[in-house]
């Protein structure tokens, strides 16, 4: 789950949260999650300025309701995030990364996730962080102001000091100097960190020296640092942000994009456009992308051919975008390889003609040449060379005979349907033309246009050639019109001007970041014009004889481009078809005849059209005589080209399953392990007895991390009772952990057991991060114990309780002492509970003059013997020694929920605990069953101290050890402050020394 | 141009809920997969699928939690609604116990997430007629009572189950654009991704139009 999301709806206009990571926060021994978000804010001039957000967040943070700023941390000169490793700890691969973040004022310890998204944010921080040249201007941060108001007061000093001289701040106390403290002292730092201005000027620039050295103090034990470490960890920052931006504008208006996102969605509260809505809305001029062809009125589409950028057909459209993330990318490559799969080859008819018009207007009408046919063409491709032979077209590009031509040929078009031009473009007299049918004109996209000047000094534009290529459906067609260099002999010239405006040709495409196109690289090429090729090795009159006779098999021997062609030195790919009509040059101007002027040129084949490509073939191929403006006859050829059509449907389920098997790979890609177990059930759970279970996680294919995580409103993952151990891991592909479950009921979660407020019954909530949960229950029951049962309980179970129907432990449980009181009179309880008196019995029975009783410790199954024998009440197969027995008593007096001087008393005690007298009158309020279980532990231990001779046991030993059990702090701590142990001590001491 | 045509630009999270048994998960499988699972396991704990529609034009992600019906889970499960953009409400037509249970999965939908969650019933299993045990009409009327969107749907035969995900993302969007769905509020279950970040590319610098033949 990408949290940036979360962190970016909480940001302004102009901050861009560029990556997130969530960490953990170690502050002493507190653990807390965080959310870390760095946050990128560019200011005018290019220049950009970061901080770290931190942000405390619930579990999954998808909006920005999810988290709240915590704290800002600005990436100022003195921040330093750094990878340290824990202390004593060894590294393990696959732990998590610990990092330092250091700032002048402050220091934190985070816990960051293993893996490569932590390695990206912490490369992404220091790429980030600003330089340390001098020369560099400071930044402010005053952007930050913004968010202060949500910040508290206390936790950041305010904008303008981040960056003040330090100097003028050496009163500033380091902030969390005091709250860091118990950090440093884990590390045993403190005392090579001095508070106050020496700290904070910790990297500062004034008092560089001893500041290093400093931090190499405060480094020892991890990865060696010190200022050339820093100084190299610096340069390479440095260099990754030459690279970034030199790398283009991408960042740049990355962050225009986020910006304006943040700005659409933020001050209206509206938020709702989706982005490309928005930015569509600022370029109305484009067409709509929508994927759904829209039907367009016909008078719309011709101005769209006209302005010739549309993108209409949405494959065409879709392979033009650029490159979007990886996703697009990979629909684009998938929608290329299939395209056999959504189109079908529709045919298209196209004519192709060229006329050298040798600077004349027109004079006739062109439909003996463009209408001949008696189908109307769907696409149109007319060429003309020398258009215009003056200077001025030469010269200065313009020439009134380009509107001529194009209004002639519009106007000569075929009748029988319309037409829209798509493109006209012209160097100096080499023009090219094409139109289309209207209704084919909305899938007609990605036209471009192009010339090259092949002519004096091998550039001007007397010779050379132009080209339109475009997208029809989804065939990319090229159509060039070339004039080559003249003469006979100039054949080699005309091959090097071919080959000229083959590589020369070069169209943008729209994604600018891929390279042109050249005309090779195009489905279809139609290749017309004055190629200039002459008929060689013949005389004239020989060349006009064999013309008359129609022996052109003869003539084309001759002829040097089939020759040229043959020998693989020009038109490589191309074909052309048979010539069936006489040279088209050259001619009396207004007639049929041959040239009779005093150059008297041979007649040929100047004026060709050859194509390449699949699909293609000719219909026709021929001139036409009957036009008789120029000295050059024109030339036309029709071809049936077959075109890769997109069915719309199809197109729509190749792309749908693209998209499927997409959003598969995805939630392939989500962690999955299987569990060995499910369901644990704990039978017959007994007070302080260990029971285990184990389950295995076998990971599948994708790594994951693990957790057993929180159920809301509850502290832990799992109740008191239960640990799962390791609660959290990162397991391999394929790789298997094994998870031990221990159930241990100890004195803290026994009585709620009894009483039935709590059950052996639990839910965990196993956690893969970025996948699914598993629910592992736990079951058992729980057997009741005498340990962890309050006083009074005990007293009115006259059986032992394992005899006892649950409901009635449950019930005696939940009494409540003052209610014991009262209802003594009627059930006669009695007086103090029967295990501690058969406890005490047998302890008086046996061990009355066992040394060092109380001081030595028991054995282990000799206690769970004890417990049971007390629980099932079988007193009589009670055979244990001394000291268990003794050790016994000590935890069932510690397992008392209300110690056997009620809390309430605790403080009257201490108090009190100067005078033997008042000590007695504090004992008499205690509640009767209480009172009684005191008197008669005291009597007991007055009668051990009878025979102190032989058990070596005083009253101060005595006091020492039951002070601490008979009186507890209501406070709960677990280690009892030194004045009030003693006062405890001093309270029953009164009891030991003086008769009851 | 702007758009980023694969990319999604809404996230919606979907919760999938009813008794157990009722084809939860077999839904939930048969929209990401279009497959349906003759014998599927009970589904002990929360399973993730996400897949991308079109919505109006609008590429969206659909993230689909889907839950465990089992009674003994409902307490853990309740955790998982919060934040839902929508929630398939399930029962299966061949158990009535499994239609008379859903004014306390309603009730838990409703309390758990926010007022503008969609909330669809699905009658599942439809496919399995000659069992059908409650009728199409008083499922309607009981969608009708409590503002619900209502569809009888089937795992196995795939009927009406890409519709069900998509009437409630049609809501969903259509909530979105009216201003009812504030997308800033909490737990609306609606991300709005911004922009991939290669994507800003168009949106900040429209293409200079290309036009004639440059000279
Ligand atoms: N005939 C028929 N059987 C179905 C259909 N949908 C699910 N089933 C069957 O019903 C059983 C239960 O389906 P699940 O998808 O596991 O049910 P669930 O709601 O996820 O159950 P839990 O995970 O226990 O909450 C499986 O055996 C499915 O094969 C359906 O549309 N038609
Ligand atoms: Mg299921």
């Amino acid at each position: 789950m990408d949290q940036s999301v979360a962190i970016q709806e909480t940001l302004v206009e102009g901050e861009y949260c560029v990556i997130a990571v969530q960490g953990v926060l170690c502050k002493g021994d507190s653990r807390q999650s965080r959310l870390l978000g760095l946050v990128r804010y560019r200011l005018e001039n290019d220049v950009q300025e970061h901080a770290l957000f931190l942000y405390t967040h619930r579990r999954m943070a998808i909006t920005g309701d999810d988290v709240a700023l915590d704290q800002i941390v600005p990436l100022s000169k003195d921040f330093m995030l750094e990878e340290v490793s824990p202390d004593g700890e060894l590294y393990i691969l696959g732990s998590d990364v610990t990092v330092q973040l250091t700032t002048a004022e402050l220091r934190l310890v985070f816990q960051l996730p293993f893996g490569s998204h932590t390695r990206t944010f912490l490369q992404e921080v220091a790429r980030a962080c600003p330089g340390f040249d001098p020369e560099t201007r400071d930044p402010e941060f005053l952007w930050l102001c913004r968010h202060r108001c949500a910040e508290s007061e206390a936790e950041s000093p305010k904008p303008r000091e981040w960056n003040s001289d330090p100097g003028t701040r050496s009163g500033f106390a380091p902030i969390g100097g005091g709250r860091y403290q118990s950090w440093n002292a884990r590390r045993g730092l403190e005392d090579v960190l001095p508070r106050g201005p020496g700290y904070i000027l910790l990297w500062g620039g004034a008092t560089k020296e001893p500041e290093f050295l400093l931090a190499e103090e405060v480094h020892e034990g991890g990865p060696v640092r010190g200022p050339r470490a820093r100084g190299g960890r610096r340069d390479e920052a440095l260099e990754e942000a030459d690279w970034e931006m030199s790398a283009g504008g991408g960042s740049r208006e990355r962050d225009c994009a986020g910006g304006y996102n943040v700005d659409s969605s933020r001050p209206n509260g509206r938020g709702l456009l989706p982005l490309d809505q928005s930015s569509g809305a600022r370029c109305p001029d484009k067409p709509e992308n929508s994927l759904t062809r829209q039907n367009r009125s016909k008078a719309e589409i011709t101005d769209m051919v006209r302005s010739s950028t549309i993108t209409v057909s949405d494959k065409a459209h879709i392979l033009s975008m650029q490159k979007f993330g990886l996703r697009d990318t990979m629909v684009r490559s998938h929608l290329l390889q299939k395209e056999g799969e959504y189109t079908y080859i529709q045919n298209f008819r196209f004519f192709v003609g060229t006329y050298n018009v040798n600077g004349q207007s027109p004079k006739e009408c062109l439909r003996p040449w463009l209408s001949s046919d008696t189908k109307a063409p769907d696409v149109y491709c007319v060429g003309f060379q020398e258009l215009d032979l003056s200077k001025e077209a030469f010269f200065f590009h313009d020439t009134p005979k380009e509107e001529e031509w194009f209004k002639a040929v519009s106007e000569s078009l075929h009748p029988d349907a319309k037409y829209a031009k798509v493109k006209l473009i012209r160097l100096v007299g080499i023009m090219l033309l094409l139109y289309v049918k209207q209704e084919h004109a909305a899938y007609i996209s990605e036209v471009e246009a192009e010339t090259v000047g092949t002519g004096i000094m091998g550039r001007m534009g007397n010779k050379g050639g132009v080209a339109i290529r475009f997208q029809l459906h989804n065939t990319s067609i090229c159509v060039v019109n070339s004039h080559l260099a003249a003469h006979t002999e100039e054949y080699e010239r005309r091959n090097q001007d071919y080959r000229d405006i083959c590589s020369r040709m070069q169209f943008s495409q729209v994604d600018p970041s891929l390279p042109p196109l050249t005309i090779s690289k195009h489905d279809v090429i139609l290749w017309l014009g004055d190629l200039n090729y002459r008929i060689e090795e013949l005389d004239v009159e020989k060349v006009k004889k064999l013309v008359e006779e129609k022996a052109f098999h003869t003539l084309y021997a001759h002829d040097q481009l089939k020759i040229q062609v043959a020998a693989k030195t020009v038109f490589e790919g191309f074909t052309e078809g048979e010539i069936t009509f006489q040279p088209t040059y050259k001619y009396d101007t207004g007639s049929d005849n041959w040239d009779t002027s005093e150059k008297c040129r041979a007649p040929a084949w100047c004026d060709r059209v050859l194509w390449r490509g699949k699909n293609i073939s000719q219909l026709s191929y021929q001139s036409h005589m009957s036009l008789k403006t120029s000295d050059h006859k024109p030339v036309s050829s029709v071809f049936e080209i077959g075109v890769r059509v997109v069915n719309e449907e199809l197109y729509r389920k190749t792309l749908e399953e693209i998209v499927r098997s997409l959003d598969k790979m995805e939630n392939a890609n989500i962690p999955s392990v299987t569990l060995s177990k499910r369901e644990f059930c704990f039978e017959n759970v007994k007070y302080m007895q260990l029971q285990t279970a184990t389950f295995t996680i076998h990971n599948g294919q994708v790594p994951c991390e693990f957790e057993f995580i929180n159920k809301p409103d509850e502290e832990t993952y799992c109740k008191q009772w239960l640990t799962a151990k390791p609660s959290r891991g990162f397991l391999l592909p394929d790789s298997h952990v094994e998870i031990e479950l221990e159930l241990f009921v100890n004195k803290a979660t026994a009585t709620k057991l009894n009483s039935g407020k709590d059950t052996i019954e639990d839910i965990l909530v196993l956690h893969l991060h970025r996948g699914k949960d598993y629910f592992l229950s736990v079951t058992g029951n729980y057997l009741p114990s005498c340990f962890g049962s309050p006083i009074h309980t005990l007293c009115y179970m006259r059986e032992p309780i394992l005899d006892l129907p649950l409901k009635i432990v449950n019930e005696l449980t939940l009494m409540t002492v003052q209610t014991a009181d009262d209802r003594s009179q009627l059930e006669k309880p009695m007086e103090i509970p029967k295990e501690l008196w058969m406890m005490v019995d047998y302890l008086y029975r046996n061990a009355v003059q066992q040394e060092d009783l109380f001081q030595q410790p028991g054995l282990r199954p000799e206690f769970e013997h004890i417990r049971d024998c007390l629980d099932t009440g079988m007193i009589d197969h009670l055979c244990a020694n001394n000291h268990s027995v003794a050790e016994a008593l000590l935890l069932f007096l510690e397992s008392l929920p209300e110690p056997v001087i009620c809390y309430s008393a605790y403080h009257s005690c201490l108090e009190c605990s100067g005078s033997h007298t008042a000590s007695k009158q504090v004992i008499s309020t205690l509640p009767t069953f209480h009172k009684n279980v005191f008197s008669y532990l005291m009597a007991f231990l007055q009668e051990l101290l009878k025979n102190s001779a032989k058990n070596h046991l005083d009253e101060n030993i005595l006091a020492s050890i039951f002070g601490s059990l008979l009186l507890r702090s209501p406070a709960g701590h677990r280690k009892l402050d030194m004045a009030e142990k003693k006062k405890a001590q001093e309270f029953i001491h009164h009891f030991l020394c003086n008769p009851l | 141009m702007a758009t980023t045509p694969y990319n999604y630009s809404y996230i919606f999270k979907y919760i999938i809920i009813g008794d157990m048994g009722v084809g939860k998960s077999c839904l939930l499988h048969q929209f990401t997969e279009k497959k349906f699972m003759a014998d599927c396991p009970h589904t002990i704990g929360v399973e993730f699928g996400t897949r991308i529609i079109e919505v109006s034009g609008q590429k969206i992600k659909l993230q689909i939690w889907d839950t465990a019906g089992q009674e003994r889970f409902r307490a853990v499960t309740r955790s998982y609604y919060r934040g839902a953009a929508g929630a398939l409400m399930v029962y299966d037509i061949t158990r009535r116990s499994t239609y008379n249970h859903l004014s306390s999965w309603l009730t838990d939908a409703r309390n758990l997430t926010n007022p503008n969650t969609v909330i669809i019933l699905i009658g599942n299993k439809a496919d399995l007629e000659a069992q059908r045990d409650v009728t199409y009409e008083e499922a309607k009327q009981f969608a009708e009572e409590n503002g619900l969107l209502f569809l009888e749907a089937s795992a196995k035969t795939g009927e009406n189950v890409e519709d069900a995900f998509l009437e409630a993302a049609k809501k969903i969007y259509q909530n979105i654009q009216d201003g009812s769905l504030d997308l800033n509020a909490a737990e609306s279950g609606v991300q709005h991704k911004p922009s991939a970040p290669q994507g800003g590319r168009l949106t900040s610098e429209p293409q200079p139009q290309r036009e004639g033949c440059g000279c």
